[in-house]
């Protein structure tokens, strides 16, 4: 199950990469960074209520490896960034949330629109710590900051 | 580091500057980047003390000699640009071209795009398919997933192409990645939601609301704020696009799960 699930989050990386104009090398990079964050992440889907949790571990992940290819390739990271991170983009739950609002069922829908606005909060914090933490550890010391 | 530049030279150079700014910035780079090219290719150049502004949608070059000012205002995703500006900036940082074969350069760069725009529509057939499996769809739900989100996507470029706003060619193509659900459910029944998110997830502005994180965490404050309202505007023209073909759906009587 994780498996497959490790192998379509790649695949739909790459694909997304490809609708970006990333190029060879860089997009399979990107799948791969795809495949490792979901694979973290899965697993804490399946525990009790940690969802949430789930989504913040793989957007940490794809933040933190994302720098480290984007300083190895000599590239920008939203090259890697950007394809590897959609798979996290709770599309569901905004989905659920607008078809309860036009069902009028708003209590539903409030609360899978606040699930899902918690997840990009998870998203958001979980991209911005992987930035803020690993980015200082792979700049040499002495260099000028630079942004790779 | 290259000599000082003429100062007949200067204006030229910073008109460069500029376009390679504005180009990275409408292709989705993030402020701090921006900034950081520009500053390096002036340096390069021999144009000294450079200073540069970036908004989200404007820019500001200036230098004795000179200031340069570019709107940006139609946006599209490419990284490719972004990634090859950057290169051509890393490139001229080692070793300084003649200005000529830069512009030449830049403009090859402004134009850079990996795959010829046909295959926009199958990329995202193929995004589209592998996420309806992610979120747990049957295997037969993967074919109209697929054409959902090729459909989606290849409207969204052809609306783009059209110089239409982004909002509400976005909302168009949401409208249309809802039709093959609904054929699906018309056809054997009320589960083929996942379909409708699969092919909408096409849209996801996901590259905004990476670059809002970076911004913000950078202390580019109003590019994130700016980022994070064309992410809500974005995807609040999704949901409304999606909405209007499925309300009248409901109100028809349809069940979707």
């Amino acid at each position: 199950m994780i498996v497959r699930g490790v192998v379509l989050s790649g695949i739909t990386a790459v694909a997304f990469g490809l609708l970006y104009q990333v190029s060879g090398w860089s997009v399979a990079i990107a799948g791969l960074i795809g495949m490792i964050s979901w694979g973290i992440a899965a697993p804490l889907d399946h525990l009790a209520n940690a969802r949430l949790l789930g989504t913040f571990v793989g957007a940490f992940c794809v933040g933190a490896a994302a720098e480290v290819a984007a300083k190895v390739k000599q590239e920008p990271s939203l090259v890697f960034l950007v394809p590897a991170i959609i798979v996290f983009v709770p599309g569901e739950l905004a989905y659920k949330s607008m078809v309860a609002f036009l069902r009028n069922h708003f209590v539903a829908g409030l609360e899978a629109g606040l699930t899902a606005f918690l997840e990009a909060g998870a998203i958001a914090v979980g991209l911005a710590l992987a930035t803020a933490l690993v980015r200082p550890l792979l700049r040499r010391h002495g260099s000028p900051p630079r942004h790779s | 580091m290259a000599t000082r530049c003429t100062p007949d030279l200067v204006p030229r150079v910073l008109k460069v500057i500029a376009d390679a700014g504005a180009a990275l910035l409408a292709g989705g780079a993030e402020v701090a980047r921006v900034e950081d090219t520009m500053q390096r290719l002036g340096k390069a150049y021999g144009v000294d003390p450079v200073e540069v502004i970036v908004l989200p949608t404007a820019l500001f070059v200036n230098a004795p000699g000179g200031t340069v000012m570019r709107r940006i205002q139609r946006r599209a995703v490419n990284l490719a640009v972004v990634a090859a500006i950057n290169q051509l900036s890393r490139d001229v940082s080692v070793a300084p071209l003649p200005l000529a074969e830069l512009e030449e350069r830049l403009a090859r760069a402004r134009e850079a795009r990996r795959y010829p725009p046909w295959t926009v529509g199958l990329f995202a057939a193929l995004a589209a398919a592998a996420l309806s499996q992610i979120f747990g769809a049957r295997l037969v739900d993967m074919l109209p997933a697929a054409v959902s989100g090729g459909l989606t996507g290849w409207l969204r470029q052809v609306l783009k192409a059209t110089g239409l706003a982004n909002p509400v060619g976005d909302m168009i193509a949401a409208m249309v990645a809802v039709a093959p659900a609904l054929a699906v459910s018309l056809a054997r029944g009320p589960d083929a939601g996942i379909v409708v998110v699969s092919g909408i997830m096409v849209l996801t502005p996901g590259l905004l609301i990476t670059t809002a994180v970076r911004d913000g965490i950078q202390g580019d404050l109003l590019s994130s704020a700016a980022r994070m309202l064309e992410a809500l505007l974005s995807a609040g023209a999704i949901a409304a696009g999606a909405s209007l073909p499925l309300y009248l759906f409901f109100l028809g009587g349809g069940h979707l799960g």
